[in-house]
């Protein structure tokens, strides 16, 4: 549009002004510099503490940078400094949404050096209460991610129906997330009376609500427009950066961890499926997500019919001396596999405690994934990798 | 693939699993035995100690030939035993470690060490454990971020944790500390100062430790408890 | 507190009044770090724990549009220069609440190497919230504590020099040294 053109009717600019807006529209053609712009680390959508520095061309980015580290909390060197019990009480808040699932690895690791395995029961209700953590975690995702792209309702169905889930995690442990439950050997305590009938009552409110999830997000052709093609990560690539958890599957890897990894928990003994999708977008990682999330309250009903009666802790000394030895015990955890290497050198605190955790390495993709895409993507790409500052920056 | 149920750490290649026997054939045949050092079966995970100049030819035949294509994590091990409270340490309420340096499962040569997993996406239950031993003095190895870019960020923070050097890295520079931290922190002599100014707050309890060596039992008994 | 001309004669009821609409519009700025920010989040944007009721407006669109911050989580040495900027843009009166136990003391990283042992090492705090992390009636209830302290304040006091104990949720009266 030049200067000389008529204006619609209403849009009087006085005529002093036409040699500006000329100047404006020359502005548009010469080429300016990248203007860098940093997001966070606070800010309303980095999910936590993260900080990105992106170069724009324009809209879209050129070059990204992820600044981490403002959660740094030293996890690594305050494990030397701790028995194993007391290890197993800070290790909860790695990932902290499904703190319960953090323990898993651990415990088993050190369960494995000292040679006692933890008994059926305490098995299966590892088992239910890991599923449970990640049926939170899942929905605190399906509702934020909604919240990153613009829709605010997911949110609060997100978080009314995660209240279902804590209860039921608090009415077992004590805690609503942070529970402090596994020990060396077993559990602390047994399910109380009637847990078993409010879980499935709350489970079976989780799969309602499921496809409500369904029916107002997935089906909505602007959610689909925001994340359809968005932030593609090839499946070999993926593999290549340590991209894993529902991440790879919605790259149609047909890998997890609870199948194809070394047999823990009560996995084998109930059936269920793996969800991948083949596309690899923003959107298969939602979908990959919401099908996990039924997927994991079909396990938890099957799993408390199934439940075992028996003793919940195998029999470990007072003092916890796990002998020498390393181990590694991987797990799929909501996140993404996550790792214990333990080395003990047969005292009552491991000697060294290498912690893999998933989203470290999910975020690692990030300066490659972002390259090209737009400034409100960045936003989509990051939600959908759904990372947690605490697993990334241990 | 049968776990390996006894955890000491020098057990020679006679108790591996054939799964493991397998890998380790096919992982001599495509780096050559010589780059080998040493290799052990812990409960149940082939660990493979190799020589310090095949460690990205190690990766590399792990990406290519061996099918390997997901790495897990690269770290950094201080085999050094941290200086404990009767050496002035100042620090009682941590617990005792032993104060000779030994060295793990595989072996090592020296204080540090770089191991690193990765897996196959495609084969179910198998994967790698590699270390490779340091030079006290300057430690450095190759960088792996040419075969697997993932390992990018773990080698920044191995570096930044250890003081490691790694060739061919694009940028070593901080990941989790602020960039003008002083020290390596997951050194065994990088001291916690706010554990040697003041001890642990649970000491101070009024209710004493339950009695040391004893083997009594702590099983809360609960048969057939729940509604399960 | 000391008392300035809204809080004695016949201006008392103009501060009442200040006092009351201010305690029920506080903008709330999230500073959500860590664990402690689900629990936040659980109370502000959860229909159960709904802190909105209350008055407490949990979206300001920046700090400088903020009375209350909430520092929730662990706060490290990266971290701090920026929460310390944030506290110095917004404009007075302004509250801090901490939250949980990393912010108050440094919680269970007390011997870390990269944790800051509290956010009062950095910024004044008015209401502690122990807890790990607190539960969102916990929270609440410091919230409730701080209108309570609000409606009965002056608000001139913090431009001169008055002093305040901060408030720590759960302890019983007499029993806190600030």
């Amino acid at each position: 549009m030049t200067a000389t053109e008529p204006r619609a009717p209403g849009f009087e600019v006085d005529p002093s002004l036409y040699r500006h807006l000329a100047d404006a529209q020359v502005n548009v053609e010469i080429d300016t510099g990248d203007m860098v712009l940093n997001l966070g680390p606070q800010h309303p959508a980095t999910h936590g503490t993260l900080r990105l520095v992106v170069r724009l061309d324009g809209e879209r980015v050129v070059a990204s940078d992820v600044i981490i580290g403002y959660m740094h909390r030293g996890y690594e060197k305050l494990s030397e400094f701790r028995t194993y019990p007391q290890i197993t009480t800070l290790i909860n808040r790695i990932d902290w949404l499904s703190s319960f699932a953090n323990e898993v690895p651990f415990v088993h690791a050190a369960e494995q050096l000292m040679g006692v395995e933890a008994p059926p029961r305490a098995q299966y209700i590892r088992t239910v209460l890991t599923e449970l953590s990640r049926i939170a975690t899942f929905l605190l995702f399906l509702g934020e991610m909604g919240l990153q792209v613009g829709a605010i309702t997911p949110a609060f169905y997100g978080f009314r129906d995660r209240e279902y889930v804590l209860n039921a995690i608090e009415a077992a442990t004590g805690g609503r997330f942070h529970p402090n439950f596994n020990r060396i050997g077993g559990l602390k305590d047994d399910l109380p009376w009637g847990w078993a009938a409010e879980t499935r009552e709350a489970m079976r409110k989780i799969l309602k609500s499921c496809d409500d999830f369904e029916d107002l997000v997935v089906a909505n052709p602007i959610f689909q427009q925001r994340t359809r093609s968005i932030g593609i990560i090839p499946a070999e690539l993926g593999a290549s950066y340590g991209v894993s958890g529902s991440n790879l599957r919605a790259s149609g890897v047909d890998w997890d961890l609870r199948r194809d990894g070394k047999p823990y928990l009560a996995y084998d003994a109930i059936d269920w499926k793996v969800w991948t999708h083949p596309d690899g977008d923003s959107f298969a990682r939602y979908w990959v997500r919401l099908q996990e999330t039924r997927e994991s309250a079909r396990m938890v009903l099957q799993l408390i019919d199934a439940m075992p009666s028996g003793p919940i802790m195998a029999k470990v000394p007072r003092i916890i001396k796990v002998p020498e030895g390393e181990a590694w015990v991987n797990t799929e955890n909501p996140l993404g596999e996550m790792g214990y290497y333990v080395v003990s050198k047969g005292a009552t605190g491991p000697f060294r405690v290498k912690i893999r955790t998933a989203s470290l390495s999910n975020v690692s993709i990030a300066p490659w994934l972002l390259r090209g895409a737009y400034v409100p993507d960045v936003i989509t790409i990051l939600a959908s990798l759904y990372f947690i500052l605490g697993d990334i920056d241990k | 693939m049968s776990d390996d149920g006894a955890p000491d750490a020098a057990e020679g290649a006679t108790s591996m699993s054939d799964s493991n026997v397998a890998l380790l054939e096919r992982i001599s045949t495509a780096l050559g035995s010589d780059a080998i050092v040493e290799s052990v079966e812990s409960l149940g995970d082939l660990v493979v100690r190799v020589r310090a100049d095949r460690w990205r030819d190690a990766a590399q035949a792990c990406r290519t030939e061996l099918g390997f294509d997901y790495l897990s994590f690269v770290g950094g091990i201080d085999w050094q035993p941290a200086p404990s409270a009767d050496e002035g340490s100042g620090d009682t309420s941590a617990p005792v470690q032993p104060k000779e340096q030994t060295y793990g499962v595989a072996g090592s040569a020296g204080r540090f060490q770089v191991f690193a997993r990765v897996a196959s996406t495609h084969v179910p239950r198998v994967g790698l454990t590699l270390k490779v031993d340091l030079d006290e003095e300057s430690p450095a190895v190759a960088s792996w971020t040419s075969v697997y870019p993932g390992a990018d960020w773990h080698e920044r923070e191995t570096w930044e944790m250890y003081g490691f050097d790694f060739h061919g890295h694009p940028s070593l520079r901080h990941l989790y500390l602020p960039s003008g931290f002083e020290g390596h922190p997951l050194r065994k002599d990088f001291p916690l100062l706010a554990r040697e100014v003041k001890p642990w707050p649970g000491l101070v309890d009024v209710e004493g430790m339950p009695g040391d060596a004893s083997d009594e039992t702590e099983a809360p008994d609960s048969a057939g408890g729940g509604d399960a | 507190m000391t008392s300035g001309a809204l809080r004695k004669g016949p201006l008392k009821p103009v501060g009442d009044l200040l006092n009351y609409s201010r305690k029920y519009s506080l903008w709330m700025f999230q500073w959500g770090l860590a664990c402690c920010a689900i629990e936040m989040g659980a109370a502000l944007a959860g229909p159960r724990y709904d802190v909105m009721r209350l008055g407490v407006i949990p979206f300001p669109a920046s700090p400088r549009q903020a009375d209350l911050i909430v520092i929730s989580g662990t706060v490290t040495d990266k971290m701090a220069p920026a929460i310390k900027r944030l506290y110095e843009q917004m404009p007075d009166p302004k509250y801090v609440i901490s939250m949980g136990s990393c912010a108050n003391c440094g919680g269970p990283y007390w011997d870390s190497y990269s944790v800051t042992k509290g956010v009062d090492q950095i910024i004044p705090v008015d209401v502690y919230v122990p807890g790990c992390p607190p539960r969102p009636e916990a929270f609440i209830q410091g919230v409730v504590m701080l209108q309570e302290r609000i409606q009965s304040e002056d608000p001139a006091s913090r431009w001169n020099g008055g002093h305040w104990e901060p408030i720590v949720v759960g302890a019983a009266a007499g029993e806190v040294d600030a």
